[in-house]
């Protein structure tokens, strides 16, 4: 018995209940898994197709204990998840496991057909036994992870698009969002894959009062939903990528997100999901002077 | 049959263009190889390899559309809480919208084109008989399928536990084949064949390829009476559910789910248009009322509705499972959640004694 | 209950696309319910505008929107027809800005009407709540303008407090009519109400109209529609004898658009008007 089954099964004698995963998806990879008995968590995997962030459903089961199975990157959305008071320390367990890079799933399927069966032994990288390049199947956020640098940097794509969105003027940069964004049909499969958007059916993007987006599916909309999104995560976002790896049309929506993570760290000196006792800054006020920048 | 080459069909679209709009799959850059089916125009690359993310249900059911213009005329003053109430005398004018232009869609799989034979008993009723869908019919009556066959399939596909499978032809003018160095074609409507009489298509005596057998379910026509007994286990809707996080891809990459909103979207305070775009019953601002009541509360809720709409709701209402076994739910969901292990669930599961 | 076809005011060629009409008058009802009197601007459309007891229609500020409605005026009114609309949202509170000679727009007819055909020869029970009052009204009006057609007719009609009463006029008229058994009341006591005090359901059991030979219609809060069914069951009222309509959130109105369906029916064309028996046979998805 692998020690992470065992790990899970001293758990649910606290919890009654462990979020993991299991092969049970297709081609054998991993899926999302609830364990509620010893028997049930004997089918727990942990490897590189557990690509989900299971945090996401924390703010929903919030009045339960929990265990929960978390990468590095799910364990910074628990950490901020709790210093947003959003959930309760006391109840959530955290199994932590290392995590090697992971895999993009979803991009391996489109190039190779859906449930191809995928091999890594951590080395190579198979798929329906053919030898493949790994770092183009690499979730971009592994590739820049600040907890565990990466071998396959130089040869990634999305890396790419990243550098050359460094370089593009705010002009340049229109074009490519709108671009990007023509595609988006509005499915919220980012928010609702994101642990730390918990708003819900208050959502803004949505609701008709207050009314902040119009109702149609187009480029302008999806923009002004995305800016919405982008900036109430400002200092909030954990860069687990969820949004990214979500959207079923491939918007890279964690350039946005990288580039307001950088800003906050530069002005604010903060990284989300670090210190559960922190005060994220945008949610924390310091009034000083009468407001108006008069002394 | 007839036969095109590969090298002919840019200016088979080309010439299709000129009073069509024509549709065709393409991998959008930088999207990760994900491939939608977007408007053709000249130069653009096509791509007859690769499954498209999304289905072709923009052709009949666009993701936004409008539905009506209005202007509020003459005067100056304004009324209403959002200055919308004309006060007065002054004249309300509702223009409606244009007809859209005749379409072709090239490249849709047989699942695509079946969907839009099922979509076509609720939004394409003999006249006086029922509600139409002027907007529909219209783009419907003047569509064009050329359904590309499947000599391949994933292992997300399970058209062949709806009747034909690959080999279906409803919703289809004409089916493609791929062969060496072109496409095989044959004709499967009046219009298909008058579109095949053109000389770009040369005649062939070649047989067209074999089809590609996809996974079956057996059964599914028994869950128009098996999930109205399941309805109240909520255990069993609970469970199923329970890795969805609640967005709507599912129902939106669906070349079936025509669910919509309507929505005003204003220009000016006084004028503006009427839309619909497409909605999803798996969002809870979806059934939410006014007064905050939701019918459908939970996810568990919504999920039900979703599987009990598709294959019992509709087939007892129009005669047809509202799915085709495209497959795209599954490809698709964030959240590895797959449908078939849903139908399975459903079809074992004995109801519980409430 | 059947499902509806294209009727006048809903063009079958464009049934999502609302007529331009002219509110002629607004009446304050309470403190958030005003009715609304309404003409088409087409005159040859209202002219031919005709509805039944029971059916719904969609009102529009465009520009905020469009919500449903039942039409609360007596059928045989030619030329001009009644919503009453309780404050609750953004379109409602668009709505109660209007005044007279405001336009709005419309479409009506929609949905299924009280089946008052089969009623012929029948007592009829009415039992209303609050802005639920607004389909009871146009159905008494046509009970009453069809009177010799039914047994007895009994109405009662409660709110919280008699400032949330509506139809004020009407009410003196009903009051005034010795061809109907009409009860208002109140929940608790206040001064200056001299009529009828308690719950709903508990005047009507009071009342105790006979189930014989009788249907009962109910329309109002949720919580007072459960009280009142049960109170017509221990009255003896059979499932099939006893209706009430339905609202769910709208948007088609023509079954298209997918949201208000209770198991394959749905509200919009199926209903609003349901019999118990037939809602015992859908899913509880209320």
């Amino acid at each position: 018995m692998s020690e992470l089954v065992s790990d899970i099964q001293k758990i649910l004698g606290e919890t009654g209940l462990v979020l993991g995963w299991a092969a049970t998806g297709a081609g054998g990879v991993a899926a999302p898994e609830r364990f509620h008995t010893a028997e049930e968590a004997e089918a727990a995997i942990f490897d590189s197709t557990c690509v989900h962030n299971l945090a996401v459903h924390l703010p929903r089961l919030k009045a339960r204990a929990v265990g929960i199975v978390a990468k590095a990157c799910d364990a910074r959305s628990i950490v901020e998840l709790i210093a947003e008071h959003e959930i309760d320390r006391e109840l959530v367990k955290v199994i932590a496991v290392t995590c090697p890079e992971m895999l993009d799933v979803k991009t391996i399927w489109r190039r190779h057909g859906y449930g191809a069966v995928i091999e890594d032994d951590g080395g190579e990288l198979r798929v329906n036994g053919e030898l493949v390049d790994r770092a183009a199947y690499t979730q971009a956020k592994c590739l820049g992870c600040e907890e565990r640098p990466s071998a396959s940097i130089s040869a990634s794509v999305r890396l790419q698009l990243s550098e050359d969105f460094q370089i593009m003027n705010v002009e340049e940069r229109r074009t490519f969002w709108r671009e990007q964004f023509s595609r988006c049909i509005r499915c919220h499969a980012c928010r609702e894959a994101c642990p730390m958007c918990y708003c819900r059916d208050v959502c803004i993007m949505q609701t008709s009062d207050p009314h902040w987006t119009g109702g149609g599916i187009n480029a302008g909309e999806a923009e002004m939903m995305q800016m919405i999104r982008v900036n109430h995560l400002a200092g909030r976002c954990t860069a687990c990528g969820e949004c990214e790896r979500a959207c079923p049309v491939g918007i890279p929506l964690m350039l946005l997100m990288e580039e307001q993570n950088r800003a906050i760290y530069e002005m604010f000196d903060y990284r989300a999901g670090v210190d559960p006792e922190a005060k994220p800054p945008l949610l924390t006020f310091d009034i000083k002077g009468d407001g108006w920048g008069e002394e | 049959m007839k036969f095109i080459s590969s090298d002919a069909i840019p200016e088979l679209l080309e010439a299709l263009s000129a009073s069509s709009v024509v549709w065709a799959p393409r991998e959008l850059t930088g999207s990760g190889g994900t491939v939608m089916f977007e408007r053709w125009r000249t130069g653009d690359p096509i791509d007859l390899e690769h499954f498209s993310s999304l289905s072709a249900k923009d052709v009949v059911l666009p993701r936004t559309e409008k539905l009506f213009g209005y202007t509020y005329a003459f005067g100056g003053g304004l009324g209403g809480a959002f200055g919308n109430g004309a006060p007065a005398g002054e004249q309300l004018v509702i223009e409606p919208a244009e007809p859209a232009p005749p379409a072709v869609l090239f490249g849709a799989r047989a699942c695509d084109a079946k969907a839009l034979d099922v979509l076509d008993a609720l939004f394409n009723n003999p006249e006086g008989e029922a509600y139409n869908d002027p907007q529909y019919q219209s783009r419907r009556k003047s569509l064009t399928v050329i359904t590309l066959a499947c000599t391949t399939c994933d292992e997300a596909c399970f058209c062949s536990s709806f009747g034909n499978g690959t080999s279906e032809k409803a919703g289809s003018d004409i089916i493609v084949y791929p062969v060496e160095g072109g496409l095989l074609a044959e004709a499967v409507s009046s219009r298909g064949e008058a579109l095949l009489a053109e000389p770009i298509f040369e005649e062939s005596e070649q047989a067209p390829p074999p089809l590609a057998e996809t996974a079956r379910i057996e059964g599914l026509e028994r869950l128009e009476e098996k999930l109205p007994r399941l309805f109240d286990d909520m255990d069993f809707w609970q469970e199923i559910s329970e890795r969805c996080t609640s967005c709507g891809f599912c129902t939106y990459g669906c070349p079936t789910c025509y669910c919509f909103n309507i929505h005003d979207e204003m220009r000016s305070d006084r004028e503006g248009e009427r839309q619909r775009s497409w909605d999803a019953c798996m969002f809870a601002l979806y059934t939410q009322e006014t007064s905050g009541h939701n019918p459908r509360p939970t996810l568990a809720h919504r999920y039900r509705n979703r599987i009990n709409h598709k294959f019992s709701y509709y087939p007892e209402n129009q005669g047809k499972i509202l799915c085709t076994g495209c497959g795209r739910c599954i490809r698709g969901c964030p959240a590895g959640l797959d449908i078939r292990d849903v139908l399975r669930a459903a079809l074992e599961e004995a109801p519980r004694e409430p | 209950m059947s499902t509806s076809i294209p009727q006048a005011g809903i063009k079958a060629s464009e049934p999502l696309r609302p007529e331009p009409a002219t509110v002629l008058e607004v009446i304050a009802e309470t403190a958030n319910i005003k009715t609304f009197r309404i003409a088409f601007d087409d005159p040859a459309l209202a002219e031919s505008f005709s509805f039944l007891p029971g059916q719904i229609g969609q009102l529009s500020i465009l520009g905020a929107g469009e919500s449903t409605f039942a039409i609360s005026s007596a059928p045989s009114q030619k030329g001009r027809f009644d919503f009453s609309v309780m404050k609750t949202g953004v379109v409602t509170s668009a709505i109660h800005e209007l005044s007279a000679g405001d336009r709005i727009a419309v479409r009506a007819p929609m949905g299924c009407a009280f089946p008052t055909d089969d009623w012929k020869g029948k007592n009829v029970v009415l039992v209303g709540g609050g802005i639920g009052m607004a389909p009871l009204r146009s159905l008494l009006f046509y009970l009453l303008d069809h009177r010799d057609d039914y047994g007895e007719l009994t109405l009662v009609y409660g709110a919280r407090t008699p400032e949330d009463l509506c139809f004020a006029s009407d009410r003196r008229d009903w009051e005034g009519r010795a061809d109907l058994d009409f009860a208002a009341t109140i929940d608790t006591a206040c001064t200056g109400w001299d009529g009828c005090v308690g719950l709903v359901p508990s005047v009507v059991e009071e009342k105790a109209p006979s189930p014989e030979n009788a249907v009962a219609v109910t329309c109002g809060p949720p919580i007072m529609i459960r009280y009142a069914l049960q109170s017509l069951d221990k009255m003896g009222f059979r499932e099939e004898r006893v209706y009430t309509t339905l609202e769910r959130r709208m948007k088609c109105g023509i079954g298209l658009c997918g949201r208000c369906n209770l198991g394959p029916k749905y509200v919009c064309t199926d209903g609003p008007v349901f019999s118990l028996a037939e809602l015992r046979e859908l899913p509880d998805e209320l």
